[in-house]
């Protein structure tokens, strides 16, 4: 990844947002934290090189979000991570173009495998 | 006509209860006392000078002339006669004849006395219907009936409180002496019910036995509070109690003594006994499962909150593990950064309490109903069921308004109940606003000091209840809700009036006002200061 590309977390909770800027941080990565969808997409200036999302938030869902993103024509790859064990919704996800759905509480592996297959996408 | 010595004795005559007719020989009536006006309802002047088997019909010439040979073969004659009254009516009188030989300046005479049997009869007849109806009313009542001689306490008791002492208080402190009285009270009789109550097989088995064998230590009190009302000379008594069966099993009785003058005079008691064991059975039932009800309704409401709550717990969760995985990174660095680590270390702490607190919250309102009620200040119940609750406002992005009465007192309750009304309602308000935009939702909750009393309103504005159905919203399994059970608003109701409040409905506006009362806790000061405490209006924080 290029140095002026960088990780967008969309993240309600002000506290895991910030453990997630830290744990892509200490891998090296340049990362930028969102407190909601609308603030995210208010921000498109091409250097997003992956998104990072809660699914369920106040405002616009992460599955909201990425039906905007591609209808606007970006097509950063994103990862969503959930809560919530419910079929549908992952299914719903999938069906919406997310490259990889993580449960939480996630393994930090399986979240640094995905962002490394997002950037090399 | 009549002779100077029976007029002279007329007013003597009228004092005597019997009745009193002289006659002559040709049966010409001479004499009439009182009693005699009273019994045949004829007075002195219309029945002297009459025939008195003429005036009195009597019906039986041939015995009258067998009854009139025997008067004047031996002087005198008694025996049963029937006779009418003036009105009509047949009394049966049991009379006396005398013949009386005649005096200086009288001929002889007849002097009968007469005595009413139909009314002794009547009252004889009466007894031994009452003995009847009693004995049947004994026998045939569900309710087990024991005649108790008792005359036998009195020698026990009766010095005691002659000599002053307080028969309560002295009973009380000796069990022994209120043993040996049951010993003393000794069973005349049982009727079937008894029998089958406490297992006897036959009635030998308890007549003539004493009480003792039937009082469990524990329901002492009771027998010697009976005792001493016995001395008071109360009508009635009734209590429950327990008592124990031949096999001795104890049993849950409704205990019942009564008095009447004559029972005690003759030391009779009568003791009813009920058996309640089946009504107590049923009552602790229908609380164990108002409890169990109260208890899946929290559950189900927990169930509701499912996924909120799973967001909440694996939100911290994952902030730890994701810190931790980070806090790894930095120190596996060939220089590892100390710095970073402390901060991320700082913020997993954090992160456990706040799970720490939400799992607390959660079991709180799973848990069993506190039996004890405990004095409950509603505004911090307020901020704790928002905080539960901060979840499904923030997904909302409702922003509770919160306004309390500077002086709200304590009420007195169950903690977890109460937060279960509030849950309730908040939750329902949240679902009515499902289907408001998100920018014009709005819910208000307000504490107010009303009149001994704290007023709770939880108020929103969504689409507000259909008129129609306002009035049914509290029945059970009455619902607006496609997938409701409508166990909600119902249980909200059995909890409020429980503590002594009410609830109801309000149209406020275009939306729904909940409004329910809780009585102020007896003896609370209303709070004048508290720390932390929002003064009048505040907006939650949490």
């Amino acid at each position: 990844m290029t140095p002026d590309r960088f990780v967008s977390i969309v993240e309600d909770d002000e506290s895991l947002r910030d453990a997630l800027l830290g744990l892509l941080r200490s891998m090296g990565y340049a990362a930028r934290g969102f407190a909601c969808a609308e603030d995210f997409l208010a921000v498109q200036d091409g250097r997003c090189g992956c998104v990072i999302t809660d699914i369920r938030m106040p405002g616009l869902s992460g599955i909201e979000m990425t039906a905007q993103l591609r209808r606007s024509g970006f097509d950063v790859p994103v990862i969503m991570i959930t809560a919530r064990d419910d079929p549908a919704l992952e299914q719903q996800a999938r069906a919406g173009g997310a490259l990889c759905i993580l449960r939480k509480p996630f393994d930090s592996e399986a979240l640094l495998d995905c962002v490394e297959r997002a950037l090399a996408a | 006509m009549d002779g100077p010595s029976w007029s002279q004795g007329a007013g003597i005559l009228d004092l005597v209860h019997d009745s009193i007719i002289v006659r002559d020989l040709d049966d010409r009536i001479l004499q009439w006392n009182a009693a005699a006006e009273a019994l045949y309802g004829w007075p002195r002047r219309e029945a002297v000078g009459r025939n008195l088997h003429d005036l009195l019909h009597c019906r039986d010439p041939e015995r009258l002339k067998v009854m009139e040979a025997g008067l004047h073969a031996h002087g005198a004659w008694e025996g049963e006669i029937t006779r009418t009254t003036r009105d009509g009516n047949p009394v049966r009188i049991d009379v006396r004849w005398s013949l009386q030989r005649g005096h200086d300046h009288s001929g002889p005479c007849v002097v009968e006395t007469g005595r009413d049997l139909t009314a002794r009869r009547a009252a004889e007849e009466a007894a031994q219907l009452t003995e009847y109806r009693y004995r049947n009313l004994f026998q045939a009542m569900s309710v087990a009936f024991f005649e108790v001689d008792f005359a036998g306490v009195g020698p026990l008791l009766l010095p005691l409180r002659d000599a002053g002492a307080d028969l309560r208080s002295h009973l009380a402190g000796n069990p022994d002496l209120v043993r040996e009285a049951m010993r003393r009270s000794r069973v005349l009789d049982v009727n079937a019910k008894a029998l089958s109550l406490f297992g006897a097989a036959s009635p030998e088995e308890m007549i003539g036995g004493d009480v003792d064998r039937y009082w469990p230590d524990s329901s002492l009190p009771v027998f010697a509070e009976a005792l001493v009302e016995t001395f008071e000379k109360r009508p009635h008594m009734m209590t429950e109690t327990r008592l124990r069966d031949l096999a001795g099993s104890e049993l849950d009785v409704l205990f019942t003594v009564s008095w009447s003058p004559e029972s005690r005079r003759s030391g009779v008691l009568l003791i009813g006994v009920i058996d309640i064991s089946d009504r107590l059975r049923a009552e602790r039932m229908l609380r164990q499962v108002q409890s169990d009800f109260a208890h899946a309704a929290r559950v189900a409401t927990l169930g509701e909150l499912t996924a909120s709550i799973a967001h909440e717990v694996n939100q911290p969760l994952a902030a730890i593990a994701t810190n931790g995985e980070a806090s790894l990174r930095w120190l596996a660095r060939p220089e590892p950064e100390l710095e970073e680590v402390r901060r991320l270390a700082g913020r997993m702490v954090a992160d456990a309490r706040r799970a720490a607190d939400i799992i607390a919250r959660i079991r709180g309102m799973a848990s069993r109903a506190s039996p004890e009620p405990v004095a409950v200040a509603v505004d911090d119940l307020v901020t704790e069921t928002l905080a539960f609750l901060d979840r499904e406002l923030r997904i909302r992005e409702v922003e509770a308004e919160v306004h309390v009465d500077p002086h709200l007192p304590l009420v007195s309750g169950d903690r977890t109940q109460i937060q279960q009304v509030l849950v309730n309602l908040i939750v329902n308000a949240l679902q009515a606003l499902d289907q408001v935009p998100a920018r014009d939702r709005r819910l208000a909750l307000r504490l107010h000091a009303a009149d001994q009393a704290v007023r709770v309103e939880v108020e929103d504005n969504g689409p507000g209840i259909p008129e129609g159905e306002t009035t049914r919203l509290f029945d059970s399994f009455f619902t607006t809700k496609p997938a409701g059970l409508g166990i909600g608003l119902s249980l909200c109701r059995s909890i409020v009036e429980a503590h002594g409040g009410r609830i109801a409905h309000e149209t406020a506006g275009r939306g729904a006002r909940f409004v329910f009362t809780l009585p102020a806790a007896v003896g609370a000061e209303p709070f004048e200061t508290h720390p932390a405490r929002p003064e009048m209006s505040t907006h939650t924080k949490v």
